[in-house]
């Protein structure tokens, strides 16, 4: 049984569509990741089902029943804001016993609560501290846990994680997810960084104007994107743009651009002749030997990343292609060098040419 | 020529140092990143080589002048800001001009300059626009343009891309390391992003508590860290605690809780110390011996898949497989564990306890 | 317990919200504003009155213009000193870091607690040239005109440098500091980046000054009064806009054929104090400083060395001399003469009479501003409410004598004729409420609404959400509202004579029939009890606002 549905939830602010028809079902104990560009309407979405903003039209059923026009403390879905809105007047431990006593839970309740979450968030010790004492980690954990304290059935995070350091914030990745996990919580999560997304999520949904373009598991969305730009969003990729030469056995398609190129790619409905984009991550295109390549190019820039090095490697007519080298290899390529590339062709997705261009279909800003 | 040189700087506001002990040298055209987590100081850093704020003692000298009692419109930098700060009252070309008309260049170039830095980041079809008409990527672009018209060949950036989106900010990272280097500008840049700092920098200077714990390359950091902290801040590593069961010339053999015995480089530790070892987890492969462990978490990661284990010796670890390997992994299987004797990396057990050593606020 | 509970849940009801919402706004239309313009009514409604008492009789008719021009010239002229004068000081107060900045933030704000009755003896004692003059006083002022410039300064001035420093707070200095790093001089930083962005500050400030300076008549009345003692006939017969009103509402009681020209003075200087606003405000919006002139090289030089030294300077000496001295020179004036005995009797029955007016009215403020200041701040995108936000400044910009005037009239034609107390309250109540309103409109604005919004999603109703979330952060600009409502009442003078006539029994009201009776020594006295009194209440002000400071 699903525990948010979203039917057909339309709101816009002028001219601004921020909902466009937005359709979402998350199951019970579910994580689900929002994943979108900033505009794309990931906070309406979350505020609609809070019941902080009202949509011009469709439905909200928490469980199987219809809250939309009811008011936000009605619905037992609580939101924990992007910076966390601590009430700056109330210590950690008052912050939490906020909602039992809001709903006159019996004080012997109350503090074996206060008791168990401080435990839980660990922050026993700062108690009596004011959220303005805290370190922002902190004040991400108390934020949780007065979430948690009301007990609630569904758990929405408007980008938990954005107003921490980069380091801190992969750490607690782990963390926020794990806790949701053992409280079998809802959860839906909004973040524009896809490697949150793919890290936490048990399903990413991915909104743009206003609508969900592609839900599924991170391996879904990563392998099999159903968009150019969910394909770049969601890891970045190349992109060859030609017209499909043939389709062989269902297998493969082979795609040449009007210089002459041929890459493969993973087989597509696309009729031969077509215009279409070829879509491959970064991260698996490899480079190899010129006689196994698909493409040639001559490395310009090599960026140490830890793990991997960067390369960008001018393709020539073709554009900048990015590579992802494994730091293990990195003595083998130097700037300057002429390289094939080349990837495993079930890696690289095909599309139809996007009506509006490339460049178009690809914006994230 | 706009070399930078810091002496001796300390700076306290009342009881708090927000930084002491610090000397740097920036050579020429080179690209440093100032790396460390919220309030270690990188900004109050960056904030008195520009001269927004004076340090209690010490010395700044850029282009081996002293900075001392220098305003900052003397001081001939460009600064990117955090929050952009584009002159909200200007249009994109009226904000990238404002520094050559202040700057009193002749009004040929007054055209000209704004124009050629415009069309470097990108946005000369834009120049017409307000700042609250353009997306957050251009606004900074836009930023970035018109610190570079004022003619400044240092560039001071503090953490330019930490208000945009992650998806926004990786493509600004490139733009920002090709245009910088383009022009053979000196830069300085502050962030708490180590990926961003490994990206851009020829140089990177880790800081932590007001001090600088370590600077190099980012290849050195990464590789071969001289430090606890920095090996646990600059991208994602394995600790394992144990003690040093004998060094040999090739390596060194430590013991781990349960009595597994694994390899390390060689060091200068002796029998019995009580040692980290740290291992990166694209380092770590299973194997048919190793060190025993169970997996709790399988996290994929698009291009390869990440999975977190609980060791016999009770240590938390993550290694990683590709996407392409045949073998398939469940939650609750058994694997064994090895790496390579140059890739693990032996420190002193801290007193403090390791957590503590690498703690992140 | 129980009980309790059933009273959040009815009031939570939305048929209970919506009855309170419209009950509020209501309340503000049917006893803010509309008795504030009444008097305009009376225009079409006796327009031949008006006809033949004022329009076709010459005499009169000089008068009224000539006391309007003359409020208008000092309007603007006080204005514009109070910028140039008050723009340095501001940004010393925002912008810098200095020993002493405290004790500066509270000398400008000394003058506001000082009662306007107060302040025009004091300052007219000062100034006034004088045959036997004052130990330590300039005496050298022989011009009504002049005198009334200086004084209104006196009060103004604080407003002017308060809505300066308010917006400047509110302008990021990083815009400033990127201007320098690009290579501009303080000066040119300054002057081509900040001030453009200020004019919303600037527009705030001129309002407030000029709407005093134009409504200011106790003040003016006393100065003139205490002038025309000292042997300056000429100030005997010189009147603004405002003392007109009062003037001709005591002769009124006895003389019902001035009725007609009370009026029509009244309706002018609503009518022009109201069209001149909006004039000004679309004039500075849409008002450009010359941004693309820059002269380096100059603006290096004056942003150098002795010139801000000098601007500075400047500006402290402005403050002392023309605005601090003169607030408190009754006090030398009443260690400098020869004592005589103050009727106590009267005195105390006068104050009692205030600090009760003073109190219920700050009450009725707070019981109904809070919930108008609620419903204008959280319904931002509905244009009425930014109807009502426009509305709420109007009878702080009308002059009080023609709103107390108004006031009179409407509440006189409802029949409630006989009931002077409660007129008196809610004459006081229209120039007070937008004070209240203001204060808790700008704090709740400035908190960030996801706090209610959090407490809400945790199960909080919104009465909840108020108080034990939203109350408890604005609960310093609560009462700093209340305490400018109580003291702005406790020193109006205009409003209360033009409602009472000659029955008023204030305290400030009171001093007035001291001085021109020239018991001018039992006047000071009484002034200085009374900025005692006033006194005590801006130190508990500064130290609420100073603890919310704090406690973000």
């Amino acid at each position: 049984m699903p525990s948010i549905t979203l039917r057909g939830i339309k709101k816009s602010y002028g001219k601004v569509v921020a909902a466009d028809g937005l359709e979402l079902e998350v199951e019970n104990g579910e994580y689900l990741c929002l994943l979108g560009p900033t505009g794309a309407g990931k906070t309406t979405a979350l505020r609609i089902i809070a019941g902080l903003t009202k949509p011009d039209s469709g439905q909200v059923l928490l469980d199987v029943r219809d809250v939309t026009h009811l008011e936000p403390e009605e619905r037992n879905a609580v939101l924990l804001s992007q910076r966390y809105s601590l009430f700056p007047t109330m210590t950690v431990a008052e912050n939490i016993l906020f909602g039992p006593s809001i709903r006159k839970v019996p004080e012997l309740d109350s503090r074996k609560t206060l008791v168990e979450l401080l435990d839980l968030v660990r922050l026993t010790k700062r108690a009596d501290s004011y959220p303005r004492e805290l370190s922002g980690g902190m004040q991400q954990r108390n934020a949780l846990a007065r979430a948690l304290a009301t007990n609630p059935d569904v758990l929405l995070l408007d980008e938990p994680l954005r107003a921490l350091d980069a380091r801190l914030r992969i750490d607690l990745r782990h963390e926020l997810r794990s806790l949701a996990k053992a409280l079998g919580l809802t959860v839906i999560h909004v973040t524009h960084d896809q490697e949150e997304a793919m890290v936490m999520a048990d399903r990413i949904a991915v909104i743009r104007n206003g609508r969900i373009v592609q839900i599924g598991t991170p391996r879904e969305v990563f392998d099999d994107p159903v968009s150019p730009f969910v394909a770049n969003f969601v890891g970045q990729s190349n992109f060859f743009v030609g017209n499909i030469l043939c389709s062989r056995d269902g297998r493969m398609t082979t795609v040449e651009d009007d210089k002459g190129h041929v890459v493969f790619a993973r087989s597509s409905e696309i009729p031969v002749d077509s215009k279409v984009v070829v879509a491959i991550k970064v991260g698996n295109t490899r480079v190899v030997k010129k006689s196994d390549a698909f493409l040639t190019g001559a490395v310009e820039r090599a960026l140490f990343e830890g793990r991997v090095v960067h390369l960008d490697v001018n393709a020539g007519d073709l554009g900048r292609y990015s590579v992802k080298l494994p730091a293990s290899r990195r003595d083998q390529v130097a700037v300057g060098d002429e390289v094939g590339l080349n990837w495993e062709i079930p890696k690289a997705s095909v599309f139809p040419y996007p009506e509006g261009g490339l460049e178009e279909e690809l914006r994230v800003d | 020529m706009p070399e930078v040189e810091l002496v001796n700087i300390a700076k306290r506001f009342g009881k708090v140092t927000a930084s002491a002990d610090i000397n740097l040298k920036v050579a020429d055209g080179e690209y440093v990143t100032i790396l460390g987590p919220s309030g270690c100081g990188k900004t109050t850093l960056i904030r008195m080589i520009a001269g927004l704020i004076e340090p209690s003692e010490g010395k700044v000298f850029i282009a081996g002048k002293d900075m001392t009692g220098v305003p900052i419109e003397e001081r001939d930098i460009g600064y990117v800001f955090q929050n952009i700060a584009l002159f909200p009252h200007l249009t994109a070309l009226g904000n990238v001009s404002f520094g050559p008309i202040v700057k009193d260049m002749p009004e040929e170039e007054v055209k000209a300059v704004p124009q050629r830095y415009l069309e470097m980041v990108k946005l000369l079809d834009r120049m017409g626009m307000f700042p609250d008409e353009l997306s957050g990527g251009e606004q900074q672009k836009v930023s970035l343009a018109r610190a570079l018209a004022s003619g400044a060949k240092l560039l001071l950036l503090d953490e330019p891309l930490s208000a945009l989106d992650a998806r926004v900010r990786m493509d600004l990272r490139y733009e920002l390391r090709r245009i910088t280097k383009d022009l053979g500008l000196t830069v300085i840049h502050v962030t708490h992003d180590q990926e961003e700092a490994m990206t851009v920098s020829d140089r990177i200077v880790l800081m932590r508590n007001g001090r600088i714990v370590e600077s190099n390359t980012p290849e050195a950091l990464y590789l071969s860290p001289q430090n606890l902290f920095t090996a646990n801040f600059i991208g994602e590593t394995n600790l394992l605690e144990g003690v040093v069961k004998e060094v040999l010339p090739d390596r060194s053999l430590v013991e781990l809780r349960d009595g597994t015995v694994v390899e390390a480089k060689p060091s200068k530790f002796r029998r019995g110390d009580a040692v980290v070892l740290s291992i990166r987890p694209e380092r770590v492969h299973p194997a048919n011996e190793g060190l025993g462990s169970v997996i709790i978490k399988i996290t994929y990661m698009g291009t390869y898949i990440r999975i977190t284990v609980e060791s016999d010796s009770e240590d938390t670890m993550l290694f990683d497989v590709s996407t392409s390997e045949d073998r398939v992994y469940s939650v609750g299987d058994r694997v064994n564990l090895i790496w390579s004797k140059r890739s693990g990396i032996l420190y002193p057990r801290p007193p403090e306890g390791v957590e503590e050593a690498i703690k992140l606020e | 317990m129980k009980r309790m509970d059933w009273v959040v849940d009815f009031i939570s009801r939305k048929g209970f919200r919506k009855g309170w919402t419209v009950f509020i706004v209501a309340f503000f239309l049917f006893f803010v504003v509309l008795p504030t313009l009444y008097v305009v009514t009376y225009a079409f409604t006796d327009w031949s009155a008006i006809e033949t008492a004022v329009l076709s009789n010459p005499e009169t008719l000089s008068t009224i213009v000539d006391s309007v021009v003359i409020s208008f010239e000092i309007a603007a002229i006080v204005t514009v000193i109070d910028f140039l004068a008050g723009l340095p000081i501001a940004w010393i107060l925002v912008r810098k870091e200095f020993r002493g900045k405290e004790f500066l933030d509270t000398l400008i704000d000394m003058p506001l607690a000082v009662p306007t009755a107060a302040l025009g003896f004091s300052a007219a004692v000062f100034w006034v040239m004088n045959p036997d003059p004052v130990p330590f006083s300039l005496s050298v002022i022989s011009s009504p005109f002049l005198l009334i410039i200086l004084l209104h300064i006196v009060f103004s001035y604080p407003y002017m440098v308060r809505s300066l420093a308010a917006i400047l707070e509110e302008i990021d200095d990083t815009y400033e500091v990127a201007g320098r790093t690009l290579g501009a001089s303080r000066l040119t930083a300054a002057r081509t980046i900040t001030l453009p962005l200020f004019r919303a500050g600037l527009a705030t400030g001129v309002i407030l000054c000029f709407s005093r300076s134009m409504s200011e008549t106790g003040g003016t009345m006393i100065a003139l009064s205490t002038m025309a003692n000292l042997g300056i006939g000429e100030a005997a017969n010189f009147f603004t806009g405002s003392t007109l009103i009062g003037e001709w509402r005591s002769l009124v009681e006895t003389d019902p054929t001035y009725a007609p020209s009370l009026a029509f003075v009244s309706i002018l200087l609503i009518a022009l104090a109201l069209i001149l606003l909006i004039i000004l405000k679309l004039v500075i919006m849409k008002f450009h400083l010359p941004l693309r002139k820059v002269w380096p090289m100059q603006e290096k030089m004056l942003s150098r060395g002795i010139f801000p030294k000098m601007k500075d300077g400047g500006a402290l000496l402005f403050l002392a001399l023309i605005v601090l001295i003169p607030s408190f020179f009754i006090f030398t004036y009443v260690l400098f003469s020869d004592p005589a005995s103050l009727d106590m009797g009267a005195l105390s029955y006068a104050l009692g009479y205030s600090f009760l007016v003073a109190g219920v009215v700050t009450v009725i403020d707070i019981a109904l501003g809070i919930p108008f200041a609620l419903h204008i701040t959280k319904h931002r995108d509905r244009a009425s409410s930014n109807v009502l936000d426009v509305l709420v400044n109007v009878p702080l910009i009308v002059p009080t004598a023609a709103l107390g005037y108004s006031l009179f009239l409407f509440w006189g034609s409802i029949g409630t004729g006989g009931a002077s107390f409660v007129v008196l309250i809610l004459a006081h109540v229209a120039f007070t409420y937008p004070l209240v309103v203001r204060n808790v409109a700008g704090a709740v604005e400035e908190i960030d609404p996801s706090f209610e919004e959090t407490a809400r999603t945790l199960g909080a109703r919104p009465i909840q959400s108020f108080h034990r979330v939203l109350y408890p952060l604005i609960k310093s600009s609560i009462l700093a509202g209340a305490i400018m409502a109580f003291t702005r009442s406790l020193g109006e003078t205009g409003a209360t004579q033009a409602v009472l006539g000659r029955n008023a029994l204030t305290a400030p009201v009171y001093i007035v029939s001291l001085v021109k009776a020239d018991e001018l020594y039992q006047a000071g006295l009484a002034c200085i009890i009374l900025i005692i009194v006033s006194y005590i209440f801006m130190l508990l002000l500064r130290y609420l606002t100073k603890k919310r400071k704090e406690a973000i």
